[in-house]
């Protein structure tokens, strides 16, 4: 294929999508059903309540924000969507991710598909984030809620950044505990790692990651960032912390010894813009709260 | 426990080992990365490390292998059987569902005991194992068997609900391989006690054991109390098991491997066993440890130590089996006397042909829907058909092919316990299938299709090649494909371990959801029932013939390896097409011969029209029920036959029979 076609055939899709968000009164009546997590709480943030979507007992405890209206039909597992649930919703779109691209040609019969991804190979999930809030935004008609959204959070960070700048400055490892053993950790390409790059604090964990979260580590890996606060995203197992403070080791480590320990409320670790802002605020509070300016 | 005598060659044998672990453990703590950092701050951590996690972790090791070995040794003295082990009693699988269980639904059972919790699901594990062939005297192939099925229908259930509760990956991870990683002696306290208790009552209990060697009656003759003495001895070994797998998780075969090696360095006493077994099994497992730490980036083992111990599994097994005593067969105690016979048998199948519809069109009609229970008529059917008519399709043509190729392999083998996934024709699947998924880039259905038709048809040559090797009887045949089975799984295991979208797909696989099967799927499996299933009764003849034994078809005047090659490879490809759509677990290509044949459906023809047809209708019903039990949520289909297929199965290992010994 030569560099000209494939430069008209990009064209022809910009028009197309141009055509698509020239019509936003007609969008904003559309009905849609997600079938992924990131997607789900995008719409949600920006005030669009979508038909039916994956899991939702799961995502009211899992993601905890925002709330889930009480009329969204729930699709079943995420790894099984119901797809006669699906239909039986009538959506007019789908919104949907990588994760189901085996899924795509029966959720097209249902009505048409749009994909994301966030959570892939060489894709930094904010940016990603960022620039699926503006297409659901315009595909939806409802640019303005997402240009004001994006705004918004360009302002929680930055008030966050500068709250979180009189602080200690150590870095931090966001880390989710599998048991009192191994953690697993999330890297500079995760959505953590992101939100900690965009508040201004280092991630003390430097080594590569692989879909932005690599499991498991043996916990003894904590010893090589003994000046960092290490935070802890539920679920934390219910035998790990008790076993973990009777532990040697544990309460050897530079970052336990000096309190250098947080568990902050449960966190969507595949979560879009909503769950980077739910971290970023959660963070800061717990640090603020921990007296991180008090150390150092 | 009484002493070695240390004599030259002892001390050599002993020496060689005990070198290599050391000189390997210390190739480990030379190999670390050195912590950066302030020189103040990361020389007393670098000395925490060393003491509080490298140190445990190579104690825990040994530990860990010792009771291992020591728990193997005694499960196979009690049981008689040179093939018992935590892993093949189920033992370790039972542990490891119960802790999954306790995890997600009962946390505070977890907060409260894990060695508990552990110790209960073991047991649970033995107890059905043993209770289901104690009626044929705990033969060794059926115990075995009877393990290794629950040990399947226990990883299903493990991944159903490891699957139900979304956050997968890590909890699977330690579900699935037992890592060594320490931070503590905790382990290494926990287990030291027990293991010396254990070796403590295990030489209490040696004049007792060296009885149950006898026959039953010539030790009870001489004043044993057989069945306290075995299941105090069971509960002991039982109990270090599960305290293992309650500790570091599930490491598997140790216990299988250190007593035949101890037989192979020439202990030929029991007491010589029972006292080398926990030393080589210790040594096994830190030299299995040590190497995957060495092997790992520093931070990061290159695998769980558990599938790597997995892995050796398997041929060890196989090696093994040449050991196993042969015993009569479990076919000689399935349906004795004369069996019924249908007088006409194609109005019979005509008749499970209309079953086989009426619960197709029962499937495709009845549903729920947000407002509870429907019959879907008019424009609602015609909305939904293109979700229900491809599952239905794939569910039905996948149990059609099933029943297929395990008539085949039933007739091959003149076994009729073999099937796809008792023989490890389904697992090897699985390891095409896993292969494909780590060699290209996309999910192709093609692909994967292709890499799931090469496993199968790999294991199953396999299998043939060691059934045409002399004295490989049925019995060691089913034997072999356990062992390939749980070698397969074992790899399966160690790619779900990577926790990425591969391993996703493949712990979807594995559950055997038809609910991603689209028409290019529900296609393949019709254009495959009709390729394949009807050339076969082309070949009926065949499948008279073949089980009457070597020497009668020989003198017929039926090329037998030309004509086993054939039916071998319409199996595996039958199989590997199925297991594909329903994954490996369904176990359906056991049941739908056997129920056919149970029907009195006795001609090779009829049993095979028969089969195909029943395992279609019962893999037609259970993808229905899969889908309407717990709406909108699915429960996994080939799970959800493997629910019902796995106790048949081992109901028909217990069906009381002639004993002996």
């Amino acid at each position: 294929m030569s560099p000209t076609c494939l430069f008209t055939r990009r064209h022809a899709l910009a028009l197309l999508a141009g055509v698509a968000a020239a019509s936003p009164a007609q969008a904003a009546a559309l009905r849609v059903a997600t079938v992924d997590w990131a997607v789900l709480e995008t719409l949600l943030a920006l005030g669009v309540t979508p038909v039916a979507a994956t899991e939702l007992l799961q995502f009211r405890e899992v993601a905890v924000e925002p709330e889930v209206p009480a009329g969204v039909a729930d699709l079943g597992l995420r790894g099984t969507v119901n797809f006669e649930m699906l239909r039986l919703a009538r959506p007019d779109l789908i919104f949907s991710s990588s994760f189901y691209v085996s899924s795509e040609p029966r959720m097209r019969r249902i009505a048409p598909l749009e994909s994301f991804s966030i959570y892939a190979r060489g894709v930094q999930p904010f940016a990603a984030s960022e620039t699926m809030t503006r297409a659901i935004g315009e595909r939806l008609g409802v640019s303005e809620a997402a240009e004001r959204y994006l705004a918004e959070t360009h302002a929680e960070f930055a008030t966050l950044r500068a709250k979180l700048g009189r602080l200690d400055g150590r870095p931090v490892i966001p880390i989710n505990l599998g048991d009192a053993r191994h953690f697993r950790v999330f890297g500079a390409d995760s959505m953590f790692g992101e939100a900690l790059a965009r508040l201004g604090i280092a991630n003390a964990w430097t080594e590569a990651t692989s879909y932005s979260a690599m499991a498991p580590v043996g916990l003894e890996a904590l010893a090589r960032v003994p000046e960092a606060w290490i935070v802890l995203i539920p679920p934390v197992p219910p035998d790990a912390m008790r076993i973990l403070a009777g532990s040697v080791f544990w309460n050897a480590l530079p970052n336990v010894r000096q309190g250098r320990l947080l568990t902050l409320g449960s966190i969507n670790p595949y979560g879009a813009l909503p769950a980077a802002r739910r971290f970023a605020r959660l963070l800061t509070e717990a640090l603020g709260h921990a007296g991180a300016s008090g150390r150092g | 426990m009484a002493s070695v005598v240390p004599t030259p060659r002892i001390a050599a044998i002993w020496f060689l080992p005990v070198l290599a672990i050391a000189l390997l453990f210390a190739a480990v703590i030379a190999t670390r990365p050195p912590l950066a950092g302030d020189p103040a701050v990361t020389l007393v951590l670098e000395r925490i490390l060393l003491w509080h996690s490298l140190v445990p972790r190579f104690v825990t090791a040994l530990l860990c292998g010792a009771a291992l070995g020591l728990s193997g040794a005694l499960l196979q003295r009690v049981l008689r059987n040179p093939i018992a082990d935590p892993s093949t009693l189920g033992i370790a699988s039972g542990a490891q569902l119960a802790l999954t269980i306790a995890t997600a639904y009962a946390p505070a059972l977890i907060a409260f005991s894990r060695e508990g919790v552990a110790f209960g699901g073991g047991i649970a594990a033995v107890t059905i194992v043993l209770a289901l062939s104690w009626r044929r005297g705990l033969d060794p192939v059926t115990v075995v068997l009877s393990g290794m099925v629950l040990s399947l229908v226990a990883a299903a259930l493990s991944a159903t609900v490891i699957l139900a509760k979304g956050e997968y990956v890590l909890s699977l991870f330690i579900w699935g391989a037992g890592s060594l990683n320490q931070q503590s002696w905790d382990a290494a306290i926990a287990l030291g006690p027990r293991l010396i208790l254990g070796c403590i009552a295990a030489a209490l209990l040696l004049r007792p054991l060296a009885l149950l060697g006898l026959d039953d009656s010539g030790a009870r003759s001489l004043g044993l109390a057989l069945h306290s003495a075995r299941f105090l001895v069971l509960a002991i070994a039982v109990w270090l098991a599960a305290t293992v797998t309650a500790e570091v998780g599930v490491i598997g075969f140790v216990g299988l491997a250190a007593p035949a090696l101890a037989r192979f360095a020439g202990a030929r006493r029991m007491r010589d066993v029972l006292i080398a077994s926990p030393f080589i099994g210790a040594i096994l497992l830190s030299l299995t440890d040590s190497a995957v730490q060495l092997l790992g980036s520093g931070t990061a083992d290159l695998a769980p130590t558990g599938a790597a111990t997995a892995l050796l599994g398997g041929p060890i097994l196989l090696w093994m089996l040449r050991r196993v005593p042969l015993t009569i067969p479990p076919q000689a105690n399935l349906p004795h006397g004369p069996l019924r016979r249908i007088a006409r048998p194609w109005l019979a199948a005509a008749g499970l042909a209309l079953v086989a519809a009426l619960l197709a069109i029962l499937a495709l009609v009845a549903g729920r829907g947000p407002d509870g229970w429907n019959l879907a008529t008019g424009s609602l059917f015609l909305d939904l058909l293109p979700f229900r008519a491809p599952r239905i399709v794939a569910a039905g043509t996948a149990g059609a092919m099933l029943g297929a190729a395990g008539t085949l392999m039933q007739r091959l083998t003149a076994n009729p316990l073999a099937g796809p996934e008792v023989l490890g024709v389904s697992a090897g699947g699985g390891v095409g299938l896993a292969v494909m998924l780590m060699l290209t880039p996309g999910m192709e259905p093609l692909h994967l299709l292709l890499g799931a038709v090469a496993g199968s048809l790999a294991v199953i040559l396999a299998m043939l090649l060691l059934a045409s090797r002399p004295g490989f009887g049925p019995t060691r045949l089913l034997l072999a494909g356990v062992a390939m089975g749980a070698l397969c799984m074992a790899i399966v295991s160690t790619v779900l371990a990577q926790g990425d979208m591969r391993s996703y797909a493949l712990l979807l696989w594995m559950s055997g959801s038809t609910n991603r099967v689209g028409d290019f799927e529900a296609w393949t499996g019709v254009v495959a029932c009709l390729a394949l299933i009807s050339p076969l009764f082309l070949f009926s003849r065949w499948l008279d013939i073949l089980p009457l034994g070597e020497g009668m078809s020989g003198s017929i005047g039926l090329s037998r390896r030309a004509s086993r090659l054939t039916l071998a490879t319409f199996a595996a490809v039958l199989t590997g097409l199925a297991s594909l759509l329903i994954g490996p677990l369904s176990l359906i290509g056991l049941i739908a011969p056997h129920l056919a044949r149970l029907a009195g459906f006795a001609h090779g023809r009829h049993q095979l029209a028969a089969a195909v047809l029943i395992g279609c209708a019962t893999m037609v019903l259970a993808d229905w029920l899969s889908r309407v039990v717990a709406f909108p949520y699915q429960v996994p289909v080939g799970l959800f036959a493997a629910l019902i297929g796995g106790p048949y199965l081992i109901w028909l290992l217990s069906r009381a029979g002639p004993h002996h010994g």
